[in-house]
């Protein structure tokens, strides 16, 4: 069982916040979706016959702008060169401003069975301040689109801590993603990343970032409101209804393979516990291309993981996601917990931040919200 | 001996010192171009690049062919510039028979440079005036008045000053022939008994201690045995020779020459600086003059950030000392930090040195405690404690009095600061003396105060007051007694030793105020309220607090880059090192030295 993932990396208008690899020149399309489907029946040679692909997921840049007959040809690369399973889920990222109904009809025909919206935000103020492309109502209209072109399984992306934001106005946007009964939520807090034109904003004193503790009220605030509304929180920042979690990102949490294709794409393959690696594409589409043209590989890094870093990983992306089955942990990562993390946490359950059932460990609403110092004191 | 030449170079920090003397090495052939592509060869320790302080002093020989046909011997003799090195400096001085004044021909004369030249004429110095870096544009405007300053405070005439470019090379062959022609050949004899000055001394792992030394009577040969004046130690001579890029063997010494002594002295704590070499039998009977013995004056305790590693810092604290014979240590533990060392420096500068090599050269990560001085603590049974750690402070009832060190300061400055510099003494406890004016736009201000006032930020706040034109020497002078108090710090009600201070009674309560909320500042939030208090006794004197963490997670999409994730946990951990526990609150080091920042 492995995933695959293919970032798509076109944009229309690149948004300030955003640190995904992106561009606003799409002259190279049709060259970049040549290289991708090189790259993926180069890779079919090593990798096809290991596993059967449960999952495939277009992320991007926008993935929607692809049209139709080009998401064909690289699905049909994909069909063509790995053993998809019939159960798998093939998600893809949609910009609601980049969508109408024939567009979404042919997606679904196509066998894209999951749409990711990035709204970001309903109140338009604030999808204006994150230099979205479209308004709330076309977000709107686009999931209503998405229903009538026959998908069941939707998920709404929303950011929160955007600057000045209350209460009241994140309410109005969790309430109308709610009015959706979409699957899925996932909801990210805005982070400002280096190399972004928010960075610039911020460092000018143009944008002042939320004040740390109007962002814990925020992000408690999501996490009384999902739960309130049937959602179950399965990772720092996402949230389904009950069987609609995303297999393709539990995958990246739980160790499973994936490949990545595309400029910029990340991969994980681990043969067996002594031998697993990382590795991740040029983020450059000319580079990215003129390599595989070559017949050279495009890996831009890569990095080959000990036991030691494999253990570390399970427990924090265990932490952050679904939480940590102590029985595996010691079995296959051959780490046994510690007297002092026992303690640590004995602790934490006492104090509400983590719950034990039949030694599997997760956190609580509590522990999600400072998650990071208690992996770090685990760690 | 007359052709020897014995000289420093005089200079602020900045106005082209290093690149003078890499330049006088270049133009008499002891390095080549190529040995300059690390720039700056006098400071060799990668500290000292970066502060522009040399720290360390150095000398070197060079051979020079004058005009006059004759060939002679340079010895270029490095000094240190700052304040807390002024007995070092004073040494390099004595060794010296002229000084080659460099100032900074788009600056001007600046403070640093004036006292240490005012030793050096003391010292009867013959002073050869330098206006470097006269090829930058702005020069040209500065250069009339800078040359007035210069003339003005040495007495000499326009045309004496030499207008020069270390960078370019301008100048600099008439600084060379100006060393040859105006600075005397050194004066002693060579029937004399031996007597040789130790102006520095280096370790050197295979060799043990390598002192430097001007011979000023007699000879020093290999195999002779040699008796230090003051330290007292009798040694035999292994290897004498004279210091160039390396050093170079010559089997003897003369009178008037500069040059290093190897006697099988395993550290420097036998070759002091200032100390007088001569030889064990049939030896001079008067050592040479100016020596002291360097005590120091502020202490401040060194702990590991992780207890595990206290051995491996007393292992470099060992190493260390090897090579500096003002360090001074000894163990001492802590409720709050475990083992650690209680150590006295010269001063401020130093300990942060010292802290800072600790931390580079030898890796180790330290919490340091906040610098104090020396009291003298008399009990009402009348028994005397000498307290270097306020944590030694017995309670307030059992003490009769404490006397704390007074100096003299002497504070140079252009009089339109006499007001600012003033008000800033009388706010250290400062007792005025008296103001001499050289001339209407220069004073000389004298004040005595409690050392424990200067020793924090004194020096940086002076220079900023006086936009860095003041200069400070101070000396000590003698114990007094003072109305001070020590003041506790309590997180969450435990009382927390590393973090006491000794204050002055009057100033107690805002010390205290201020000190809680700079830790407010300081310390993290944690996943528990934090209450912090300052008390002297059992006595609250102020309080505050540090609300717990509502949220720590980074709520971000990282889809399939888990390793972006892994290295910020990594980062997260790296600094987590720098962090001690006490008790169950986590703190920075900064917080151990809080009340060293809470002017700003």
């Amino acid at each position: 069982m492995s995933s695959i993932y293919l970032h798509i990396p076109y944009c229309d208008t690149k948004c300030c916040y955003c640190d995904f690899y992106s561009i606003e020149n799409h002259d190279s399309k049709n060259i970049f979706i040549k290289s991708l489907i090189k790259e993926i029946s180069t890779s079919a040679k090593i990798y096809s016959d290991k596993e059967v692909v449960e999952t495939i997921f277009f992320g991007g840049g926008t993935p929607s702008l692809l049209e139709p007959n080009e998401l064909e040809l690289i699905l049909n690369s994909l069909y063509n060169n790995f053993t998809i399973s019939d159960s798998s889920e093939v998600t893809l990222e949609a910009n609601p401003g980049t969508v109408n109904l024939e567009k979404l009809k042919a997606y679904r025909s196509l066998g894209i069975n999951r749409l990711s919206f990035g709204v970001q935000s309903f109140n338009n103020d604030e999808l204006i301040f994150l230099s979205r492309i479209h308004t709330g109502d076309e977000a709107r209209d686009a999931i209503k689109l998405a229903r009538k072109a026959g998908f069941d399984n939707l998920n709404i992306d929303l950011m929160f801590s955007l600057p000045n934001q209350t209460i009241e106005k994140l309410k109005f946007t969790l309430n109308e993603a709610f009015s959706f009964s979409t699957e899925h939520i996932s909801a990210y807090s805005l982070i400002v990343e280096p190399n972004t034109p928010l960075f610039k904003l911020v460092q000018n004193k143009i944008v002042s970032p939320l004040p740390v503790d109007d962002d814990a009220k925020l992000y408690n605030f999501i996490l009384d409101q999902m739960s309130l509304n049937g959602f179950e929180q399965y990772e720092v920042s996402n949230f389904c209804k009950p069987g609609y979690h995303s297999r393709h990102n539990s995958n990246y949490w739980n160790h499973t393979n994936y490949l990545g294709f595309g400029p910029s794409a990340h991969s994980f393959w681990k043969n067996n516990f002594e031998n697993a690696k990382r590795w991740s594409n040029h983020r450059n589409i000319t580079k990215y291309c003129d390599d595989l043209e070559n017949n050279i590989s495009p890996i831009s890094m890569e990095e080959f993981l000990t036991k030691k870093d494999l253990s570390t990983e399970f427990l924090f992306l265990g932490l952050r996601s679904s939480g940590i089955d102590l029985n595996k942990m010691n079995n296959i990562y051959d780490k046994n917990i510690s007297i002092e993390q026992k303690e640590k946490i004995q602790n934490y359950i006492q104090k509400n931040y983590i719950e034990l059932n039949n030694n599997f460990i997760h956190l609580t609403k509590k522990g999600y919200m400072v998650c990071d110092s208690i992996i770090e004191q685990l760690l | 001996m007359k052709e020897i030449r014995n000289f420093c170079i005089i200079a602020h920090i900045d106005h082209g010192k290093s690149t003078l003397a890499d330049r006088l090495l270049e133009y008499t052939g002891t390095i080549t171009e190529r040995d300059l592509v690390v720039n700056q060869v006098l400071d060799d320790m990668e500290l000292e690049q970066e502060r522009g302080i040399t720290i360390k002093l150095h000398a070197i020989k060079m051979y020079y062919n004058a005009k006059d046909g004759n060939k002679y011997s340079l010895n270029l003799i490095d000094t240190p510039g700052h304040v807390d090195f002024s007995y070092e400096v004073s040494r390099s001085l004595a060794a010296c028979e002229g000084a080659i004044l460099v100032v900074d021909a788009t600056q001007g004369i600046e403070a640093q440079t004036i006292s240490n030249l005012y030793l050096a004429i003391e010292s009867g110095l013959e002073i050869i005036p330098v206006l470097n870096k006269i090829d930058l544009p702005s020069a040209a405007t500065m250069i009339d008045r800078v040359t007035s300053e210069i003339v003005n405070l040495i007495g000499c005439s326009p045309d004496d000053i030499i207008k020069a470019s270390a960078k370019t090379g301008i100048g600099i062959n008439e600084i060379l022939e100006a060393v040859v022609k105006y600075i005397p050949p050194p004066k002693g004899d060579t029937n004399k008994p031996l007597r040789a000055l130790v102006f520095d001394s280096v370790f050197d792992s295979y060799r043990g201690s390598v002192a430097y030394v001007r011979v000023v009577d007699g000879k020093l040969t290999e195999k002779s045995k040699i008796k230090f004046f003051h330290k007292g130690t009798v040694a035999i001579v292994d290897e004498v020779g004279n210091l160039f890029m390396k050093r170079q063997r010559t089997g003897e010494l003369l009178a008037g020459d500069v040059g290093y002594v190897i006697a099988g002295l395993k550290d420097v704590h036998d070759t002091k600086v200032g100390d007088t070499i001569t030889l064990n039998e049939d030896g001079a009977t008067t050592p040479l003059p100016g020596y002291k013995e360097v005590k120091p004056m502020v202490f401040s305790g060194l702990y590991p950030s992780n207890s595990d590693n206290f051995a491996e810092l007393r292992d470099s604290l060992e190493k260390l000392s090897l090579n500096d014979s003002s360090l001074v240590y000894e163990t001492e533990t802590s409720t709050a930090l475990g083992f650690g060392f209680r150590c006295g420096f010269l001063g401020l500068l130093h300990m942060e040195i010292i802290q800072e090599r600790l931390e580079r050269e030898y890796n180790q990560n330290l919490i340091t405690t906040v610098p104090n001085v020396e009291l003298h603590v008399y009990k009402t049974n009348s028994e005397k404690l000498i307290i270097d750690n306020p944590a030694d402070m017995p309670v307030a009832g059992m003490i009769e009095k404490i006397e704390e060190p007074y100096i003299k300061a002497q504070i140079i400055t252009p009089t339109e600061y006499i007001g600012n510099i003033m008000t800033l003494c009388n706010e250290r406890r400062g007792i005025w003396k008296n103001t001499h004016y050289f001339d209407p736009t220069r004073a000389d201000v004298t004040y005595e105060f409690p050392l424990s006032e200067i020793i924090f930020d004194f020096y940086d706040k002076l220079k900023s007051l006086t936009r860095g034109y003041a200069s400070l020497d101070y000396e000590f002078i003698d114990y007094r007694e003072s109305d001070l108090v020590k003041l506790d710090i309590l997180l969450n009600g435990e009382q927390v030793d590393a973090l006491s201070t000794i204050v002055h009674r009057d100033k107690s309560f805002e010390v205290g105020k201020k000190l809680c909320s700079k830790l407010k500042d300081l310390i993290h939030r944690q996943m528990f309220d934090i209450a912090i208090q300052s008390a002297i006794g059992s006595k609250v004197i102020s309080r505050t607090s540090i609300s717990a963490m509502r949220k720590n997670v980074i709520a971000k999409c990282y889809g399939g880059d888990i390793s972006r994730k892994r290295k910020l946990l990594d980062k997260q951990k790296e600094g987590k090192k720098r962090m001690k526990q006490v008790g169950r609150v986590e703190l920075p080091q900064e917080a151990f030295l809080a009340v060293l920042s809470i002017g700003d």
